[in-house]
C-alpha cells in the first residue's frame, strides 16, 4: 500500500502518535463531550445541556473580571520580567570572567528546584508572623506586611517566583545563541570606536531575535497554564482575587465537583491559547524568513 | 589573541573601582538566585523550637530529616517519584527521538501534518486533557497506578521533546546516513547506527530535562494519583495545608526532594548548555 520510505516515516511516529492519541486527543474529545452536558457526580443520567455551561463561564463575574485578566497580566508580565532578566544575565556570562562557571551554576539553580518546593520556599519567606522578609523589615522600623492575603502583594509574589524560576531557562538558551553569533561584526564595531549599548542596540539585539522570539512564545504558552505555584502559594485567594485560568477549572471539576463546567472553562481556555499560539507562530515564522 | 578588546562598562571609572562595583553585583544576583534554597536549607537544620526564628538562635540539628526519612508515607514518595521519572525518560527518549527525526530528515505533507498536530497540541493547555484524563484512567482501571501516571507523563512530553530533536537532528549532516545506507545500511541501520550516536550530546541533554520536568511536575500528580501512588511534590503541597504549622519538617522534605534534582542537574550541566543550541 505503501511505499517503503513511508512505512519507514510512518513507523516513526507511530508510537508517538498512538500515545498523544490515547492520553491527549481521547481525553480531549471526552472532556468536549462533558462540557456539553451535566455532568456532575449527583446526576448519573448526565443530561445534554448544549452551550449553557459555555454560557455560565462566560457570564461568571469571576471569570471574566478576574480570572482573565489575572491570566493575561500574568502571562505577559511574567514573560517580560524573565526575558529582560535571562538576556541581562546571558549578556554577563558571555564576557569572560573570574569565577564565571561557579556565577553559571548558581545562576543555574532555579531550573532544578520543583515550582512547587519554591512555592514553599516564597511562603515561608514571606510568612506574615515568622517569614524574614518581615523580619527585616520590623528591624529597620518598617512595618510587616500580611503579604500573601493581600491581593496585588499575592498577585507580585507569585508573579516573582514565576520570574525567578524561568529566569536561567532564558539565560540558557540566550547564552547558548549568543555564543553561537558570528564574531566578526563585533570586532568591526570595536574597531570603529561603537559604545556597548550601540552595539547591543544594533548588532546583539538584531542578530538574536529569532532564538528571542522563540524562547518567548514557548514561556508564554507555558505561562498561560501555570497552576502549581499559584495553587501552593495561595490557592487562588485571598478570595479568589489571584485565580489563573487553570486555578478556575480545577476548582470547578473538582472542588466543586462540576465537570462539566469545568471542562468548558478549560476548552474556552484551550481555544484562546491555541489561537494566541497560532498568532505567534505566524509571527516566529516571518521573523524566522525575514 | 583578539585583535581589540571588548568595551568595558562604565568606561568613566578607574579599574579598580569598576572591578569592585562588578564584583559586588554579581555577588548580589547571585544572592537573589541563591536565597530561598539557602534560607530553606537553614530552616531544615533548625530544630522544632526554634524553626520560627531562623535568623536567630545557634542550635542546628538532623532531627527534621530523621522524622521525614521515618515517615513511610514520604519515603514512599521518594521511590515513587525517583521511578515514575526514570522511567518516563527511558520511554520519551524512545518515543520522541525517532518523531524528531521523522520530522527533520522528511519533508511534504506527512511531515508538515505532523509537525502542525505537534504545535497544536502543544498549546493545549495540560488542565483541558488532565481534567477528561482522571476519568479516562478510572475507567481504564489504570487511575493510582504506576501505568496511569506513566503514561500521561510521556506524553506530555512528545510535542516539547519532538519539536527539540528536530532542532538537534536538524544540525547534523545528513550526509553520513546517505553513506551507510550507500554501503547497504537500511534506513533503521542509518537512523540507529549513525544518526542517534551523532545526536547523543542532544539526547542526553533531554534525559536530563525529561527527569527533572517529570520529578518536578505537579498538575498530573495531583489529578492522577490518589493515595496508593503518593508522589513528592504531592506529598509536599498537602504538608501546606495539613502541617502548616510544622515548617522545619517541610523543610527538610523540600531539602530533600531538591538533592536529585541537584545531582542530576551537575551531572548533566554541560550536556545541557552544549545540547540546546538552537
Amino acid at each position: 500500500m505503501f511505499g517503503e520510505q513511508q512505512r519507514f516515516m510512518l513507523f516513526l511516529i507511530a508510537p508517538a502518535a498512538l500515545l498523544m492519541l490515547l492520553f491527549q486527543v481521547l481525553p480531549i474529545v471526552i472532556g468536549a463531550n462533558a462540557s456539553f452536558r451535566n455532568w456532575a457526580l449527583y446526576n448519573p443520567k448526565k443530561t445534554w445541556v448544549g452551550l449553557d455551561h459555555y454560557y455560565a463561564v462566560l457570564s461568571d463575574p469571576a471569570f471574566l473580571y478576574t480570572v482573565l485578566p489575572n491570566t493575561f497580566l500574568f502571562m505577559v508580565l511574567s514573560v517580560a520580567g524573565a526575558l529582560v532578566a535571562g538576556l541581562s544575565l546571558a549578556l554577563l556570562l558571555n564576557r569572560p570572567f573570574r569565577g564565571q562557571k561557579l556565577v553559571q551554576t548558581i545562576l543555574l539553580v532555579p531550573l532544578m528546584v520543583a515550582p512547587v518546593v519554591a512555592a514553599i520556599m516564597i511562603r515561608w519567606i514571606f510568612n506574615d508572623q515568622f517569614g524574614i522578609v518581615n523580619a527585616v523589615l520590623e528591624a529597620i522600623g518598617l512595618e510587616g506586611q500580611p503579604w500573601l492575603v493581600q491581593r496585588w502583594s499575592a498577585f507580585g509574589i507569585i508573579l516573582l517566583t514565576d520570574i525567578w524560576l524561568w529566569t536561567p531557562w532564558f539565560t540558557l538558551l540566550l547564552l547558548a545563541g549568543l555564543q553561537s553569533l558570528p564574531k566578526e561584526p563585533f570586532e568591526a564595531a570595536a574597531i570603529d570606536g561603537t559604545t556597548t549599548w550601540r552595539v547591543f542596540r544594533f548588532l546583539t539585539l538584531p542578530m538574536l531575535r529569532p532564538v528571542i522570539v522563540v524562547c518567548v512564545v514557548i514561556r508564554a504558552i507555558d505561562a498561560f497554564r501555570t497552576f502549581d505555584i499559584v495553587w501552593t502559594l495561595t490557592g487562588g485567594g485571598p478570595g479568589r482575587s489571584t485565580e489563573l485560568f487553570s486555578l478556575y477549572a480545577y476548582v470547578h471539576a473538582f472542588l466543586n465537583l462540576d465537570l462539566g463546567r469545568g471542562s468548558a472553562a478549560a476548552i474556552i481556555g484551550g481555544l484562546i491559547i491555541l489561537v494566541i499560539g497560532v498568532a505567534l507562530y505566524r509571527l516566529v515564522d516571518r521573523i524566522a524568513k525575514a | 589573541m583578539p585583535i581589540v578588546t571588548r568595551p568595558h562598562f562604565l568606561p568613566g571609572l578607574p579599574q579598580w573601582s569598576r572591578k569592585t562595583l562588578f564584583a559586588l553585583a554579581l555577588f548580589g544576583i547571585c544572592f537573589a538566585f541563591a536565597f530561598p534554597v539557602l534560607w530553606l536549607i537553614l530552616t531544615s537544620l533548625r530544630p522544632e523550637s526554634g524553626v520560627y526564628y531562623v535568623h536567630r538562635g545557634t542550635e542546628f540539628t538532623l532531627g527534621s530529616f530523621a522524622e521525614v526519612l521515618s515517615d513511610d508515607r514520604i519515603v514512599s514518595a521518594f521511590l515513587n517519584s525517583a521511578l515514575i521519572s526514570t522511567l518516563a525518560t527511558v520511554f520519551s527518549l524512545l518515543v520522541t527521538v525517532s518523531s524528531g527525526y521523522m520530522l527533520s530528515r522528511f519533508t511534504g505533507p506527512a511531515s508538515r501534518i505532523w509537525f502542525g498536530t505537534i504545535y497544536v497540541f502543544r498549546c493545549v493547555p495540560y488542565i483541558s486533557w488532565v481534567l477528561p484524563l482522571y476519568f479516562v484512567t478510572q475507567s481504564w482501571g489504570i487511575y493510582d497506578t504506576y501505568t496511569g501516571l506513566l503514561l500521561p507523563h510521556v506524553a506530555v512530553h512528545i510535542c516539547f521533546f519532538s519539536w527539540l530533536m528536530k532542532g538537534f537532528f536538524d544540525g547534523i549532516d545528513p550526509s553520513m546516513e546517505y553513506a551507510a545506507m550507500i554501503d547497504g545500511c537500511t534506513r533503521w541501520g542509518a537512523f540507529i547506527r549513525v544518526a542517534v550516536p551523532s545526536a547523543l550530546p542532544a539526547i542526553s541533554a533531554l534525559a536530563v530535562l525529561c527527569w527533572l520536568f517529570t520529578w518536578n511536575e505537579f498538575l498530573f500528580a495531583l489529578i492522577l494519583t490518589g493515595n496508593r501512588v503518593p508522589m513528592i511534590t504531592v506529598v509536599m503541597a498537602q504538608f501546606v495545608t495539613e502541617m502548616g504549622l510544622r515548617w522545619n519538617l517541610m523543610a527538610a522534605t523540600a531539602v530533600m526532594a531538591l538533592v536529585p534534582a541537584f545531582l542530576i542537574a551537575l551531572f548533566g550541566q554541560k550536556y545541557v548548555i552544549r545540547g540546546l543550541r538552537i
